[in-house]
């Protein structure tokens, strides 16, 4: 499938060569180029400088025929917003956005974007983590 | 009446003047930025809140749940249009309007429930193109949730609304003229009022009667 990823931090650059390792048609975007440098030198995707908030960049990304946009930017406003862009007004299907925000991550779940929230597992993980050694007393 | 103001730039800032010389209404401005947030304390006092205006945990603090209104104009769109969509879904809060930015994400906004979008550029082009003598209908606000929008318009030489009572002009139904302005004087318009080539009208009308509008005040080949 294709499948455009917004933002090439750590889960993006990941995921991106994990997909590639699949066999799956991927873009890269990023505002700053610097950020392509966590790609291995060997990613055959594309890489793209540009805004997954920017009509041009996204139609520059192939939005209009991708199968999925999975936005893992920097700031929660900007996922939502590109997400919410590339689901009404470009048609695409399959639509994730990383929500870092908690209650924003369940706000936007609820108006229909596919949202997960790495805060909520964080809180969990530690949670649990914090009873284990307690013995939840 | 309870606003809320996101964003204290330049049009936050104007805006906060402007809302402090209405009667019974309290605002809060809410900037993101401490130095600035601290600047504007200083001229506007209290009103002004340091925090995240798309943050809800932040926005419950300032009392989102009776607010009026949220409008969110500073100059990041994600922002504006998140501030407004968590205001209306979390907070019920009844009318957004949204500063856009980049005129692309108008109609995305729009269909995502904010009330009322404010562009700047739009707000240019219409100040543009109303203080064009040859002008023939210019949209000013958009009230998207009720399809009506505001528009402003001129009169052309062989309209076919030239010469002819209100009375007797069948407009699209919902159209409403508000103000008639002619060379000497605004006018309230009713049944009897006559529209002259020159006048400038103000009116709210349904969003499927603009062509049929702009016909009726323009002649043919009117830009």
């Amino acid at each position: 499938m294709r499948v455009v990823i917004m933002g090439c931090g750590r889960v993006g650059a990941g995921l991106a060569q994990q997909l590639v390792n699949e066999g799956h048609e991927v873009t890269i975007l990023d505002t700053n180029a610097f950020a392509f440098q966590r790609l291995l030198p060997e990613f055959s995707g594309r890489r793209l400088v540009g805004s997954g908030t920017d009509d041009r960049t996204l139609i520059e990304a192939g939005i209009e025929q991708t199968d999925c946009f999975i936005a893992l930017a920097s700031g929660d406003n900007r996922n939502i917003l590109a997400s919410e862009k590339a689901k009404e007004v470009y048609g695409v299907r399959n639509v994730v956005t990383r929500v870092r925000d908690p209650l924003r991550s369940d706000l936007f779940a609820r108006l229909g974007l596919k949202t997960f929230s790495p805060t909520k597992f964080g809180i969990d993980l530690a949670h649990e983590a914090v009873l284990d050694a307690t013995g939840g007393q | 009446m309870y606003i809320i103001v996101v964003g204290g730039g330049i049009v936050g800032y104007g805006l906060a003047l402007e809302l402090q010389q209405v009667a019974d209404t309290e605002v809060a401005i809410v900037e993101l930025s401490a130095s600035r947030a601290s600047q504007l304390r200083d001229e506007l006092g209290e009103m002004v809140v340091h925090g995240d205006g798309s943050e809800i945990a932040f926005l419950e603090g300032v009392g989102a749940r009776r607010a009026d209104m949220v409008i969110a104009v500073t100059a990041d769109d994600g922002a504006n249009l998140v501030s407004c969509q968590v205001a209306k879904h979390w907070f019920g809060v009844q009318r957004t309007v949204a500063r856009v930015n980049d005129p692309r994400n108008e109609a995305l906004f729009l269909k995502l429930g904010v009330t009322t979008t404010v562009s700047a550029a739009a707000a240019v082009m219409a100040q543009i193109e109303t203080s064009l003598p040859q002008h023939t209908l210019v949209p000013l606000m958009a009230l998207q949730s009720a399809g009506l929008k505001v528009v402003d318009m001129r009169v052309q030489d062989g309209a076919e609304v030239a010469g002819h009572t209100l009375r007797d002009l069948k407009f699209p139904p919902g159209v409403l003229i508000t103000v008639v302005v002619g060379p000497q004087a605004a006018r309230v318009p009713d049944g009897d009022t006559v529209l002259v080539p020159g006048d400038e009208i103000i009116a709210v009308i349904p969003h499927e009667a603009e062509e049929r509008v702009r016909a009726m005040v323009t002649v043919e080949d009117g830009m």
